[in-house]
């Protein structure tokens, strides 16, 4: 018998999903580096990218909306609704990333200025929002329990990781196009090293966990030796997750290494993305010795 | 307080599609939408092969999936146990249909006509299908759903699908009373719920095949 994934969350709830966690991801470092006094400039990068970014995201999520007319709706339950849940928490961490982007721009920065304390309360507010957002995607897909290839308590640590890591890449990236010096892109570069590492265990424990029902066997056949092969085996191990891991170890200290592995990992974290959409393959219904696949819908 | 459900006999269903064609004639869905469905499958190796046949409707669960997810409100349970979408509050996150395990919930963007090769416009019939789709209770952009033809059990008749079964092996009727037929079959006839580990409680009933 063959199972058929979902096939109604496409391209645009990936990119959502990549999105979310990258800004959130990036503000995460944003505040670290800023916490840490690093790098102003490095902690503005990742602050300032938060907001931009989440914000694109959701655009993706409405464009993706039957009656997006009816967006403002997706708020009404958040008692039972992850999807409710979760526009509560990006909606409050857009809005405190754009406080904390207030510090530094005309008109509110000279006002601010040296508020120190007032910042650093933000920042420890946005990093709680941040984690909320990093996370809740993984749970909102496992709230749909007919596709054991999203139950599973390791997905959201699996976004968490990949978010945190894209966040510091995109970062690395963009940081050092605007010619930040390498000395500070560095210490990122080196978290995300052991970030990417840990994102490839992950990714290893989430597969081998796919082995309890056989409708999560079908997603873990279709992911790794089916039509999404190509996909995870290419997009997401190899271009998102090894080469920015081997440039990292090999040649971390170029900026050409930086820009070409942060451009792959940022790539292969919307792959992913689209893998585990992709690869959400419904439960069969059962009779007796009969197994029914769901029709493909 | 009625709880409407089903009852379908597996031994007799024998896979003639016509409860899909009845709920596309009554209900008018576009192409892409059966709420009725009949799903096949096979087990064992010739020359002990067995085919069974799974006609489907919505479950009318009590503990719906698909209502626990919605994150508009549209979602609801009417005072007769049926499922409701409401046509003005659901955005179409589609949601339901991750979350729903019976494959209840469908979505279309619009009508896509069954003959595309045909010149000119939708032929009357098809144009009149799709004038009754858009201004009932469903429509495009948003999840529909099976309400077990609530306008003609509230006429006093049987759901589309359960008057055009010809093997009769559809069975309508109330929950909540314990003498009536359906619920004498379940208790008789060792009737199943599809699933049961999904914890919804389906109205919808199944009585085992051969």
């Amino acid at each position: 018998m063959k199972m058929n994934p979902q096939s109604k969350w496409g391209w645009e709830v990936a990119a959502y999903l990549f999105l979310a966690g990258l800004g959130a991801g990036a503000y995460v470092f944003g505040v670290l580096v800023d916490l840490q006094g690093w790098s102003d400039a490095v902690a503005r990068i990742g602050v300032i990218l938060g907001l931009p970014c989440v914000f694109i995201g959701c655009m993706f999520l409405v464009l993706d909306l039957g009656t997006p007319s009816n967006f403002w709706r997706a708020a009404m339950r958040p008692n039972t609704s992850w999807i409710g849940r979760g526009t509560i928490i990006i909606s409050l961490f857009m809005i405190i990333n754009a406080v904390h982007i207030a510090f530094w721009i005309w008109p509110f920065g000279s006002v601010l200025q040296g508020a120190d304390a007032a910042r650093n309360f933000i920042a420890v507010l946005g990093v709680i929002f941040a984690f909320g957002t990093m996370v809740y995607t993984g749970i909102l897909l496992g709230a749909a329990r007919p596709i054991a290839f999203w139950s599973t308590a390791l997905l959201p640590l699996l976004f968490l990781v990949s978010a945190l890591s894209t966040g510091a890449m995109a970062i690395a990236l963009i940081g050092t196009l605007a010619g930040v010096e390498h000395e500070v892109i560095a210490p990122l570069i080196r978290i995300d090293t052991l970030l990417l590492i840990l994102e490839l265990i992950v990714l290893g424990f989430y597969m081998q966990g796919t082995h309890r029902v056989e409708e999560s066997r079908a997603s873990a056949q279709l992911v790794m030796a089916g039509q999404l092969a190509g996909m995870f085996w290419f997009g997401v191990v190899a271009v998102g997750l090894l080469v920015p891991l081997f440039l990292d170890l090999l040649a971390g200290a170029a900026a050409w290494s930086a820009v070409l592995g942060s451009v792959c990992g940022i790539v292969g974290g919307l792959i992913l993305r689209k893998v585990v959409l992709a690869g959400g393959v419904y439960a069969p219904l059962k009779a007796g010795r009969f197994e029914y696949a769901l029709p493909r819908q | 307080m009625p709880r409407y459900g089903f009852v379908i006999d597996l031994k007799r269903c024998y896979g003639c599609y016509s409860c899909q064609v009845a709920c596309k004639a009554e209900n008018c869905t576009p192409k892409g939408i059966d709420w009725a469905r009949c799903i096949q499958a096979e087990v064992g190796q010739y020359p002990s092969a067995l085919r069974q046949m799974l006609p489907t409707v919505c479950m009318q669960c009590d503990d719906p999936a698909c209502m626990t997810v919605c994150p508009t409100g549209a979602t609801t349970k009417d005072e007769n146990g049926i499922i409701q979408v409401d046509k003005k509050l659901c955005m179409g996150c589609k949601y339901c249909i991750m979350a729903c395990p019976y494959g209840a919930r469908q979505v279309v963007a619009n009508w896509e006509t069954y003959f595309p090769d045909a010149p000119g416009d939708l032929d009357p019939y098809e144009a009149y299908a799709k004038k009754r789709w858009e201004e009932g209770r469903a429509g495009y952009g948003m999840a529909t759903k099976c309400d077990y033809c609530m306008h003609r059990v509230k006429e006093g008749r049987n759901p589309a699908c359960v008057d055009a079964c010809p093997a009769k092996a559809r069975y309508f009727g109330d929950l909540s009373d314990p003498e009536s037929e359906i619920s004498i079959l379940i208790r008789r006839e060792r009737g199943f719920q599809l699933n049961p580990e999904f914890g919804t409680n389906p109205s919808c009933y199944y009585l085992p095949p051969r």
